[in-house]
């Protein structure tokens, strides 16, 4: 297997370019999937039997706890490639996506309160779910903490790359903790290795609004990835180029 | 420089330095203070919480000490010496935090069968709050330096640091204040015990490193 591709990625310049055509396609195609996914949830899926119509707040929450989850993992696994490889585009990608996750840490936490209300009769408990996912808008929330206050660009990413790998290796712990601690919660919606156990017209909607929701975001993250490389590369020669392409 | 005169140095520069450990001291019974005057003195309420109050205790004078743990040596260039010492900045740090939780455990140990009379902590669980003390507060400690050392070229850095370490923490809060739990209903309260020492092994194995990285990259 050729690790070319990989080596490329160190490049902001190779990658700012890899990126341009990409990002926008992605947003585009993400915003219509979600939409879809939400008019076809909100609108036509049948009604659940024991929630009634309340339980429609799922195809923004899910997607959004997902979202949540995936980008610090992305955020983890790209701090340790930073650490290993001292790859320059892993702490661009850190800056431009911690707030992302926040934002969908902060959307799962919301929509979750508003489900809680009619569902349990209070908007918060603490459960196992939510707290966790408080604890994971929390480490986000450090993590960009971390990132403003230090000026020094270097001690920033390395600053930063440490505690996205040193929050990845204790986030299980930190789920399982709070899970043994208490749990009110319904298990998952979707695992990968079982059939989902709500009909088909229930979960396709929320699935098709989950991809839809994972191509916007990664959409959103090249654009912002973008600016960063603009901003940390201006002095370099086809940073100039770039931006007087089109005149100033 | 050896690992010995390392260690003998830093249990010096703390007994020099006493007030720092005793402000986190200071700190730590505040905060017990402030639960019985600020809740309810009442034995009904106290005697349940009081594992639970003297873990958040805990929790924030390790926090507050752990803040300038690297401050005074970051000022005075002795961090930069440690790095171009030649000898394993790893394991520096490691005896570094341990000197620094032995200063702030001891103390606390010897504070603890007071507080609990005071928060009528129920006689059967003292011995396992002892135990989960000292088998927890290492994973504060050592957690807490990576903490530390991300932020010691700031100014202000005790509130970043909270808010960083804070999630950390739940781990330990959790498995400590449920085992002091399981222990006073009778309940087997060894498998708790044995998680908080397994988040202390994984600690252990992991913070040492992640400190020395991130020491290096403040002092460049």
């Amino acid at each position: 297997m050729s690790w070319t591709w990989f080596h490329k990625l160190g490049s902001p310049k190779w990658f700012f370019h890899w990126s341009k055509s990409l990002a926008l396609p992605l947003f585009g195609f993400g915003c219509i999937c979600l939409l879809f996914g939400l008019v076809w949830g909100v609108a036509f899926a049948p009604e659940d039997y024991q929630q009634g119509n309340s339980f429609r707040i799922i195809y923004i929450h899910v997607p959004a706890a997902i979202l949540a989850q995936s980008c610090y993992l992305a955020l983890g696994l790209s701090g340790l490639v930073f650490l290993v490889w001292q790859m320059k585009i892993a702490p661009i990608f850190i800056k431009a996506v911690a707030p992302v996750g926040a934002v969908m840490a902060l959307m799962a936490l919301v929509s979750g309160a508003i489900w809680g209300k009619p569902t349990w009769g209070t908007w918060w408990v603490w459960d196992a779910r939510l707290t966790s996912v408080l604890v994971l808008f929390l480490l986000y929330m450090g993590i960009i903490a971390l990132q403003n206050s230090l000026n020094d660009v270097t001690l920033a990413n390395k600053a930063v790359a440490v505690i996205s790998v040193v929050g990845l290796i204790n986030l299980p712990i930190i789920k399982y903790s709070v899970e043994w601690w208490n749990t009110l919660h319904q298990g998952a919606t979707f695992t990968l290795t079982e059939k989902p156990a709500m009909p088909a017209e229930m979960w396709v909607p929320l699935l098709i609004s989950t991809i839809g929701l994972y191509c916007l975001v990664a959409g959103l993250a090249l654009w912002r990835m973008q600016t960063e490389i603009l901003i940390r590369e201006h002095r370099s020669n086809w940073v100039k180029q770039e931006v007087m392409k089109d005149g100033l | 420089m050896t690992y010995l005169s390392f260690i003998k140095t830093e249990f010096l520069v703390l007994w020099r330095r006493k007030q720092d450990v005793f402000n986190a001291l200071l700190f730590f019974i505040i905060v017990v203070v402030l639960f019985p005057l600020g809740v309810n003195p009442s034995s009904d309420f106290l005697a349940p919480a009081a594992d639970g109050i003297i873990w958040c205790a805990t929790v924030l004078a390790i926090l507050m000490a752990i803040e300038g743990m690297f401050k005074e040596d970051y000022t005075d260039g002795s961090l930069e010496q440690l790095v171009i010492s030649g000898l394993s900045l790893s394991l520096l740090m490691l005896l570094k935090t341990t000197a620094q939780w032995l200063a702030v455990l001891l103390p606390l140990l010897l504070m603890m069968p007071l507080l609990a009379e005071m928060l009528y902590l129920p006689d059967g669980s003292f011995w396992v709050l002892i135990v989960t003390l000292v088998i927890g507060t290492p994973s504060l400690f050592l957690i807490g330096s990576i903490g530390a050392a991300l932020t010691v070229s700031l100014k202000q850095g005790a509130m970043l640091v909270m808010l960083l370490m804070l999630p950390f923490y739940l781990p330990v809060i959790i498995f400590a204040t449920s085992a002091v739990r399981a222990a006073q209903l009778g309940l087997p309260y060894l498998g708790l015990l044995a998680m908080l020492l397994a988040v202390f092994l994984l600690s252990l194995v992991i913070a040492p490193f992640m400190t020395a990285i991130a020491i290096k990259a403040s002092t460049n």
